[in-house]
């Protein structure tokens, strides 16, 4: 009974946290269209995670990348990718399209 | 006219270090970030890969020289490597392990490649590099299981623990890097001479600074260095030698999914506990040691 109420309190405490985390979550979108970020620079808050939604507007595919980012990720043509960022600090973050390596963006993070 | 082919061989040089520096200052605002984990040699850098990159690689480490007259010792790793998340990265896969010794002093005379052992890798980002912090740091650990000496190629029973730190400070941004590790290293050998003693421990530790400076977008060069102490014991419980070695360093991007990357490093001071007028420690450390990776993205 003891055990019961313990991890009911436990998985209530979890889900709260976890309702909270979501909450706090910035969601933020890109596009790319003829192997061009839309638009090239985004931005997001400091200190919180974020939910990148990139769709690729191209019939070709796509690769996300970034180093200080810490993802990389493909995008089938006309299809969209999420990506899930850690909350980040204040600052300019860059990123581009391995597949097609002229095709840049940057993320600011303020 | 040696001295009219010396000045063309000038002119001809501060032309090529004068284009190399012109392109390097062109390609400046498109010079991107890059992973650090292995500009630095034998010294890793703190990247942990990206949130989703898979990587296939062969990652040769031998050792040359220990006075007689011929030895190599070398493994090669054939490593897979996987980022699951943006703070760890595993790495895991066997080895193959080579030996060509001739004349050398304690070790019998051999010539072989095997199968050596397998490995595996943990890395956690401890300290995350950003716009506003040039430094980043991580740990990894490294269990090793080997069924041939790396020394002598004889047939073991060898478990290893490496242990590290590895640091990287970005001291110009995109260009210049300088990387340090501490490493611990337990290891122990199973009745190593096959008299029925047990099981025998030794230890190492030690610590690395390198500088990479980026000369080109895909090829830096730079200078590694390490100081290594040897231990009987798993705790660095009996001082039995060091060394410090030195050599140069070279990172290569071949193309987005493959880069090479090689280090050369040669003994340039040691002691041994075992022989007071010794200049170099050659029973525990190598003469020389050279590195040579190819990985390819996917």
């Amino acid at each position: 009974m003891r055990w019961t109420i313990l991890l009911t309190a436990l998985s209530m405490t979890l889900a709260g946290l976890t309702a909270g985390a979501q909450a706090q979550e910035a969601s933020v979108s890109i596009s790319v269209k003829n192997h061009q970020f839309q638009p090239a620079q985004i931005s997001a808050p400091a200190n919180v995670p974020i939910v990148l939604h990139v769709k690729n507007l191209d019939s070709t595919p796509m690769e996300f990348e970034s180093v200080s980012l810490r993802v990389e990720k493909v995008v089938v043509g006309n299809g969209e990718g999420i990506i899930r960022l850690r909350p980040l600090s204040p600052g300019r973050y860059n990123f581009f399209d391995d597949f097609h390596q002229e095709t840049n963006g940057v993320l600011v993070v303020r | 006219m040696r001295y009219v082919g010396k000045r063309h061989a000038i002119v001809a040089l501060a032309f090529f270090a004068s284009s190399i520096a012109a392109r390097a200052q062109d390609d400046s605002a498109f010079l991107r970030e890059i992973e650090t984990k292995y500009v630095f040699g034998f010294t890793e850098g703190s990247g942990i890969g990206l949130e989703g990159e898979k990587e296939f690689s062969v990652d040769t480490e031998a050792r040359l020289g220990k006075g007689g007259t011929r030895y190599w010792g070398s493994e090669s790793k054939l490593e897979f490597e996987f980022t699951p998340n943006q703070y760890v990265q595993f790495e895991f896969g066997p080895f193959v392990s080579t030996h060509s010794i001739k004349n050398v002093a304690d070790l019998d005379d051999r010539q072989q490649m095997t199968f050596g052992g397998v490995f595996g890798e943990m890395r956690y980002l401890l300290l995350d590099r950003g716009p506003s912090s040039p430094l980043a740091l991580t740990f990894s650990i490294e269990p090793e299981w080997r069924r041939i000496d790396e020394t002598s190629g004889a047939v073991v029973n060898n478990a290893e623990l490496e242990v590290k730190l590895n640091a990287d400070l970005e001291l110009v941004k995109n260009r210049l890097y300088l990387g340090s590790n501490l490493l611990y290293e337990p290891e122990a050998t199973q009745d190593p001479d096959h008299v029925g003693a047990g099981w025998a421990m030794e230890s190492k530790g030690g610590g690395s600074l390198a500088l990479a400076y980026r000369i080109l977008p895909p090829i830096l060069i730079g200078v590694d260095a390490w100081y290594l102490r040897h231990y009987d014991g798993a705790w660095f419980n009996t001082f039995t030698g060091d060394a410090i070695y030195v050599g140069p360093t070279l990172f290569m991007q071949l193309n987005p999914k493959a880069f090479i990357t090689a280090a050369w490093e040669v003994q340039v001071h040691g002691s041994d506990v075992d022989d007071p007028n010794a200049k170099l420690n050659l029973s525990e450390f190598s003469r020389q040691r050279a590195k040579l990776k190819l990985a390819v993205e996917f």
